[in-house]
């Protein structure tokens, strides 16, 4: 398939979805009619590659509004089909496959490269880290980039301090405007919302255990508690265990919350946070997923060792433990907000992605005169959005005076 | 895993294969509520199992799904005749209904239907002459008692789930027109305590959710009426961040919505500036014309009572330039310059929009149910609206917590209040 194939259905689908999304990002509309405005990215190549759905389709398309040539790039198990085709027919080149192997991913993502972005939107800093193995030229040309998530920007940095990242790169995961929210509130409430979903259960009165006091992981917790769970949190960091205890949370090891855990929540980005060991403690029945990461964070080998699981319902698989036990994963073990339902709430995408357009404005308007490396989302940026989420819902800020700035400076 | 009997189904177009793998279907989602139901499992089919069911027509009458075919099997495996249909036409599952029919049950129900073929199962269902009816709004009793008169003054008893149902059924005994015993399962404790306010509370945001993809925190949501569930409701969207309103007409209920930190007021002042506006009254058009005028442009508009007409779509029908299907049961009304979105045309929205209530509810709520059923049987109540006893409420309660491995202390002579002293010492009127 090309990146230009077009099928009608398809596109009719994903655009009422990108649509409905559009209807929940007032600010990422009012940064658009900005953009449009002033013409900071008119004419700028933009590589988009974030997870390919309705609401990261609406920052490809605000770009393009905003007179920019976007394209985009995601992985085959990050590709909603009919969001790609509503692309295409709006004349954006998609270089993505919902069943394309791993390899053809990668040939995939080198057509995009080719393409010459000027401008890039990573997540995982896949690209990024592609275009300075194998497309020197691009990286030459190219102004600067922003980075999405946590797995991202530990390799940018590691490539930073070896001297081999050539580009700047605005991390806009570490902004407050994005983990303060979108881990907290966007991943907590849809991976808590979409075991219920799945499992027609109720965790009220259920164990919870949450391994991982993250943003994530207090996020899950949150949510976890308001329907009723008893949480446990196991975590490394004794001041981030001080503070789940403090939370009102039971803080313990995985190896001793296991036994009376009914659902455990992996949510710490981590690989092989939960031990084969750890899945024999655990009691019959049990239920496990993850929130925020991935399969990689349970120990799927030691799972399929165990045979083939029962299918007991969809997205809900059944293995039988040696020592009889049987224990119920759901969605593969694959992060559940995403695997098993639509992901992030639009809201949240609304201040993640528009953080993103602020990013790309900003490495736009200064040009060459950004030095490669790391920078952070600039309070500026943080401090309008903010205010247009604030001013959206009606609500209104205090406003400084010359009274307090002077009693705040007062030493 | 059943044996299956092959019996083909009375939907055309299916061959043996696709009908066996709704059979299947049908068989894992009723397996997965047997997982969870240890109550019904335990108590209830240990009651049941004393023969006095054998033989007896029961007619279940409850949204048809996984959770209801466990109550109708259950009901069949202590001997029961059960006639099955359901009390709304959007949230029959296809799949259930065939796994009862596999196993021998009738089902006069068939997903897919409209206002009109429900009405003709609902006939259908008084046609097999139940004795006994375990109802939801009573949607069967009263169409009996209105198009099957013998068939009325012969019923035996009938058990009702809900709040709705309850006040049919009590208006009927004040027009002295319920010549049966009558239990309403809603009273028990057991019931409405969890049912209507953790039940319906947790899957009605669960369905607003997922159906829309929004956020609830930082969410303004309106919620009319404060009963059980509006109750429900309220606790967990604030528990999750929102700002929620209370629009309730009972005073005494409104001074709880007030404590309880919601912002209590008139529907005219209470829904300009929600987001997310609810339906909980278990009455009729609780959102009207009037306060569809003031319903903020891209507000989502969802019911979790039992009728469908308490968001009033037929006003809005008319008020509206055009309808658009947006998402899967989404409906965006273009009013002047708004864009209003109901969900699931305003049927209860955590049934025809979600997977109903929660497994361990259900649980709870069809044990009163069950145990009902054999009361309605055995007791020989008179005729009248009953609730079930607090003996049998307790034991489901106790039943509930023994299967979570749970103790309670028992009461002890000395904690008791000694009053009875002082009385003994008082002079006699």
């Amino acid at each position: 398939m090309s990146a230009h194939d077009v099928d009608e259905a398809l596109a009719g689908s994903g655009q009422r979805k990108i649509d409905w999304a559009r209807r929940g990002m007032p600010i990422l509309a009012s940064i658009e009619a900005r953009l449009v405005a002033s013409g900071a990215l008119g004419g700028h190549r933009i590589g988009i590659s974030l997870v390919l759905e309705p609401k990261t389709a609406n920052l490809v398309l605000a770009l393009r509004e905003a007179g920019a040539d976007p394209s985009v790039w995601a992985p085959a198990d990050c590709v909603q089909e009919d969001v790609v085709h509503a692309l295409r027919a709006r004349g954006i080149k998609v270089f993505a496959d919902a069943r394309a192997s791993e390899a053809a991913d990668m040939e995939l993502a080198r057509a995009f490269l080719a393409t010459g972005p000027q401008l890039l939107v990573d997540d995982g800093a896949r690209i990024i880290r592609l275009a300075h193995r194998e497309f020197p030229d691009v990286v030459r040309n190219m102004i600067g980039a922003a980075e999405e998530t946590t797995s991202g920007v530990r390799p940018l940095k590691a490539m930073h301090d070896a001297g081999e990242l050539h580009v700047p790169v605005i991390n806009v995961n570490d902004s407050r405007l994005k983990f303060l929210f979108d881990n907290v509130y966007g991943t907590g409430q849809s991976c808590v919302m979409t075991l219920l979903d799945v499992t027609n259960l109720q965790l009220a009165g259920r164990n919870v255990l949450v391994i991982g006091y993250g943003w994530v992981g207090k996020g899950v917790a949150l949510h976890a508690t308001a329907m009723g769970a008893r949480v446990t949190v196991a975590e490394l960091d004794p001041v981030k265990c001080l503070q789940a205890l403090h939370d009102g949370h039971r803080v313990r090891s995985v190896i001793d919350a296991a036994p009376s855990t009914d659902v455990l929540f992996a949510s710490t980005g981590i690989e092989g946070a939960v031990t084969p060991g750890h899945l024999e403690a655990m009691a019959d029945q049990a239920i496990l997923c993850t929130a925020g990461g991935g399969n990689y964070e349970l120990p799927m080998a030691y799972l399929k060792t165990l045979g083939p699981p029962r299918k007991v319902r969809a997205e809900v698989e059944e293995y039988t433990l040696p020592n009889g036990r049987r224990l119920l994963l759901i969605a593969g073990g694959h992060c559940i907000n995403c695997a098993a339902g639509e992901g992030n709430p639009v809201e949240i995408m609304d201040l993640s992605l528009s953080l993103q357009a602020c990013a790309l404005e900003e490495l736009a308007s200064d040009g060459a005169r950004r030095e490669a490396g790391i920078h952070p989302v600039s309070r500026e940026i943080e401090n309008a959005i903010a205010t247009a989420r604030l001013n959206a819902s009606g609500a209104s800020i205090e406003p400084m005076t010359p009274a307090l700035a002077q009693a705040m400076a007062r030493w | 895993m059943p044996q299956h009997t092959g019996a083909s189904s009375p939907l055309t177009g299916l061959n043996n294969e696709e009908y066996l793998s709704l059979v299947v279907d049908g068989d894992a989602r009723i397996d997965w509520v047997s997982r969870y139901s240890p109550v019904l499992n335990g108590l209830v089919r240990r009651t049941l199992s004393d023969g006095s069911l054998k033989g007896r027509k029961i007619a279940v009458v409850v949204h048809l799904e996984a959770k209801t075919a466990f109550l109708a099997l259950i009901l069949a495996d202590a001997g029961a005749e059960v006639i099955v249909a359901g009390s709304n036409p959007r949230t029959t599952v296809q799949p259930v209904v065939e796994a009862l029919r596999d196993r021998g049950l009738v089902v006069v129900a068939d997903a897919g239907g409209d206002m009109n073929s429900w009405e003709r199962e609902l006939l259908a269902a008084a046609d097999h002459e139940p004795e006994f009816v375990i109802d939801d709004g009573a949607e069967l009793t009263m169409r009996i008692g209105r198009h099957r008169p013998e068939l009325f003054r012969r019923l035996k008893g009938v058990s009702e789930e809900t709040t709705t149902g309850t006040a049919r059924l009590l208006a009927m005994e004040a027009a002295g027109k319920l010549p049966f015993p009558a239990l309403t399962a809603n009273e028990a404790r057991c019931k409405h305590m969890f049912d209507n306010r953790y039940g319906t509370g947790q899957t009605t945001l669960q369905a607003v959710l997922r159906l829309t993809n929004r956020q609830i925190a930082g969410a303004t949501v309106t919620i009319i009426g404060y009963g059980y569930v509006g109750r429900g409701i309220a606790e967990h969207a604030r528990r999750m961040g929102a700002d929620v309103r209370i629009v309730e007409i009972d005073p005494v209920r409104a001074v709880e919505a007030h404590m309880d930190g919601s912002l209590v007021g008139t529907a005219e002042d209470m829904v300009p500036g929600a987001s997310i506006i609810l339906t909980a009254t278990g009455g009729m058009r609780a959102i009207g014309e009037s306060e569809l005028r003031r319903v903020d442009h891209d507000a989502i508009l969802a019911n979790a009572g039992h009728h469908d007409l308490e968001i009033d779509v037929d006003s809005l029908a008319g008020m509206a330039s055009s309808q658009t299907r947006t998402r899967p049961r989404v409906t965006t009304y273009r009013v002047g310059e708004r864009d209003l979105h109901v969900l699931c045309g305003g049927a209860l929205v955590n049934i025809a929009g979600g997977s109903g209530h929660p497994v361990e509810i259900m649980d709870l709520t069809f044990s009163v149910q069950g145990l009902g059923a054999h009361v309605l049987v055995n007791a020989g109540l008179a005729p009248g609206v009953h609730v079930l006893s607090k003996e049998l409420d307790d034991s489901i309660a106790a039943a509930y917590l023994a299967s979570r491995g749970i103790r309670l202390d028992p009461g002890r002579a000395e904690q008791e209040d000694d009053f009875q002293a002082w009385i003994d010492g008082m002079p006699t009127a």
